[in-house]
């Protein structure tokens, strides 16, 4: 036995097995230097160029820095992610740790409701909140034939109506990546500390809690990024008075005609992105670090 | 441009149309828009275009005008089709881009038709194939006296019982041009009488929306008794029978310019140009002016008294007009975007 295991890996010689791996890797990174980063490098070279002579220049810049609204538009862009991100892990979660604990028979039928939205189109839903909150929406008319109120409420073109709209949309991403955080946690942890005498309240808030942050911080990661790129749900639940960077770019890039302004607004909000990806995905590295050299210290 | 071919063309269809069906591709495709303007189009032009010259059209539906010219402008004049119907903005801003054909009587002799002041304005790259103009469209059933100025609309009356259209809609930017006309400003040089009242009219306004389609949802419904619109679309909305109708302004308005336009890599250039030619025919005009109710830059033609009365069809209505000047409009457009975003759209209700 141990001859033919010892044999084994020596039949893969280690340079071949690293080609192999390579040649593995190559589609997804030629597909991903064609179509990303070629288009970025093109972006952020155009960022820097003037329209007219193609001399290098920082104009854009410059103008994103100071015209009053584009660093306003990052700024609406960042709070309605942060508000996006928050709720839909907030309402996600309960969601999701039934889903991951139940057994049953109303778990198939909860796990479609929850991915349900995903069934129809971004723009439809969005139309459906819009119906509901607009000034003629269902909500404001039900309040005003019944005498509660005198005018409309403001519930649409503003961030209330954006923030509800894009977490209709996000959730079911949320869910399902609180899902499988907390379907892999260890079900006897939570099964002793019940034995333990622990509520059910206790369970989650001194384990469940503590031992899903990683698919906390993954839903907050997912939902703010797909939140700060979203263009139908702001451009169409936020209208004219609530503009986030990403219906700012359409409008330079379709209306203005101004590409490397647009440009210098992609970029921008690429570096949102990325910095609170990167502060999360750090975050998240240090905390397992520092948990697992706690229990390699215990053991 | 190699002008050979197309003049050839030119002379082909000067010569009464008499062009071998394969003296074209056997496919052209047209990009325009949805909705009643693709079944008007398809009845009135396409039709009796292919049965003309033997071409199939495949109609392109997607894609608003500044959608369509993003496209152009991305696959450098070669976006997959052979016209594209956009406005004169489009249209000197491609010629700018060098990304649409320049277009001359040789190779669409029709375009010497066309009257020159309008033919101008959307620059040598635009064939102009319908006018529109920018209306004040009222509710017959609200106001009792029908408005006859622009200032109708600072009416105590019509407080938030206006919409406006956001800047990204050109029909701000001409709103704002005519305010400042009528405010003692101009339409280029001297606009701030026109910003100054754009505020004056968001506080009036319930707020903004981009599309017609959702502008003109507001006025259906009674929410809103007073908008400017483009009179085609206004002229539909009475035709359904909705109780509104619109009216040109004593200080007159700025008429939308649509075009035909070929974007230089286009691949059946000689048909398009052959379907540009076919849609500025005085027959094609006609046809078009009375389907669509929109005015012509073709003072000829000849239509029914009622829909003329309306329409930009004649040398007097044309000479009431007040034309842009589109190129010096885009090189304003950012900084006037940036100042309507900070002086209008903030003191909306």
């Amino acid at each position: 036995m141990s001859t033919i295991a010892l044999a084994a890996p020596a039949a893969l010689p280690s340079v071949p097995a690293r080609t192999s791996g390579y040649l593995v890797l190559a589609p997804s990174c030629l597909l991903l230097i064609i179509f990303f980063a070629l288009p970025m490098g093109t972006m952020i070279g155009m960022s820097f160029t003037n329209a007219e002579t193609l001399a290098p220049t920082l104009f854009h810049y410059q103008r994103f820095f100071s015209d009053g609204l584009s660093l306003s538009g990052l700024y609406r862009t960042a709070v309605m992610s942060l508000l996006v991100a928050f709720c839909v892990t907030v309402l996600g979660y309960p969601i999701a740790y039934y889903l991951a604990g139940s057994r049953s028979r109303w778990r198939a039928l909860v796990f479609a409701l929850a991915l349900a939205p995903e069934l129809a189109g971004v723009v439809l839903r969005t139309y459906g909140w819009l119906i509901i909150l607009e000034d003629r929406g269902f909500i404001n008319d039900a309040l005003i034939n019944l005498g509660i109120i005198a005018s409309p409420l403001p519930l649409s073109k503003n961030l209330f109506a954006v923030v509800v709209g894009l977490t209709h949309v996000v959730l079911p991403f949320g869910i399902l990546s609180l899902t499988t955080s907390i379907q892999g946690i260890d079900p006897n942890l939570e099964r002793a500390a019940q034995m333990l005498g622990a509520s059910r309240l206790s369970v989650v808030r001194h384990i469940i809690l503590p031992l899903s942050i990683p698919g906390i911080v993954s839903s907050l990661l997912i939902s703010f990024t797909m939140a700060a790129s979203a263009y139908a749900t702001p451009a169409l639940l936020g209208g004219a008075g609530f503009k986030v960077l990403a219906t700012m770019i359409y409008e330079q890039v379709l209306f203005y005609i101004d590409w490397r302004f647009a440009a210098v607004m992609a970029i921008a909000l690429l570096s949102m992105m990325l910095t609170v990806s990167f502060l999360g995905i750090r975050y998240e590295t240090r905390r397992s670090l520092r948990r697992s050299n706690r229990e390699g210290g215990a053991a | 441009m190699n002008a050979k071919p197309y003049l050839s063309v030119g002379l082909m269809l000067a010569l009464g149309g008499a062009v071998p069906a394969s003296a074209f591709a056997e496919t052209l495709i047209v990009n325009s828009y949805g909705g009643p303007y693709e079944a008007i189009i398809e009845e009135r032009i396409i039709k009796p275009f292919e049965e003309k010259y033997g071409v199939d059209v495949v109609y392109d539906a997607v894609g608003s005008a500044s959608q369509d010219y993003a496209k152009i402008k991305a696959t450098k004049g070669q976006p997959g089709f052979d016209v594209a119907v956009m406005t004169a903005s489009q249209s000197l801003q491609g010629c700018k881009d060098r990304l649409l054909e320049k277009l001359d009587a040789g190779a669409v002799p029709n375009l010497q038709k066309l009257e020159p002041t309008l033919a101008a304005v959307a620059g040598p790259c635009g064939a102009v194939h319908e006018v529109q103009y920018m209306a004040l469209l009222y509710r017959t059933d609200k106001l009792a006296v029908a408005p006859t100025s622009w200032s109708s609309l600072f009416d105590p009356q019509l407080d938030g019982k206006i919409i406006l259209p956001t800047f990204q809609n050109v029909m701000a930017v001409f709103l704002l041009e005519i305010m400042s006309v009528v405010r003692g400003g101009d339409m280029i040089d001297n606009i701030e009488p026109g910003f100054a009242a754009m505020a004056e009219l968001a506080r009036q306004s319930i707020g903004f929306e981009q599309s017609s389609a959702i502008l003109e949802s507001y006025i259906k419904d009674g929410t809103v008794w007073a908008m400017p619109f483009w009179n085609g679309r206004a002229q539909l909305l009475v035709d359904q029978g909705v109780p509104v109708d619109y009216v040109r302004p004593e200080e007159g308005t700025i008429p939308l310019i649509a075009t035909l336009n070929v974007p230089i890599g286009a691949q059946n250039k000689q048909a398009a140009m052959a379907f540009i030619e076919f849609f500025l025919e005085k027959s094609s005009q006609e046809a078009w002016v009375t389907g669509y109710q929109v005015g012509s830059a073709r003072t000829d033609i000849d239509i029914p008294v009622d829909i003329r009365k309306r329409q930009i069809t004649t040398k007097a209505d044309l000479d009431g007009l007040k034309l842009p000047d589109l190129s010096r409009i885009a090189d304003k457009l950012g900084e006037w975007g940036e100042r309507w975003e900070r002086d209008v759209v903030s003191q909306a209700n």
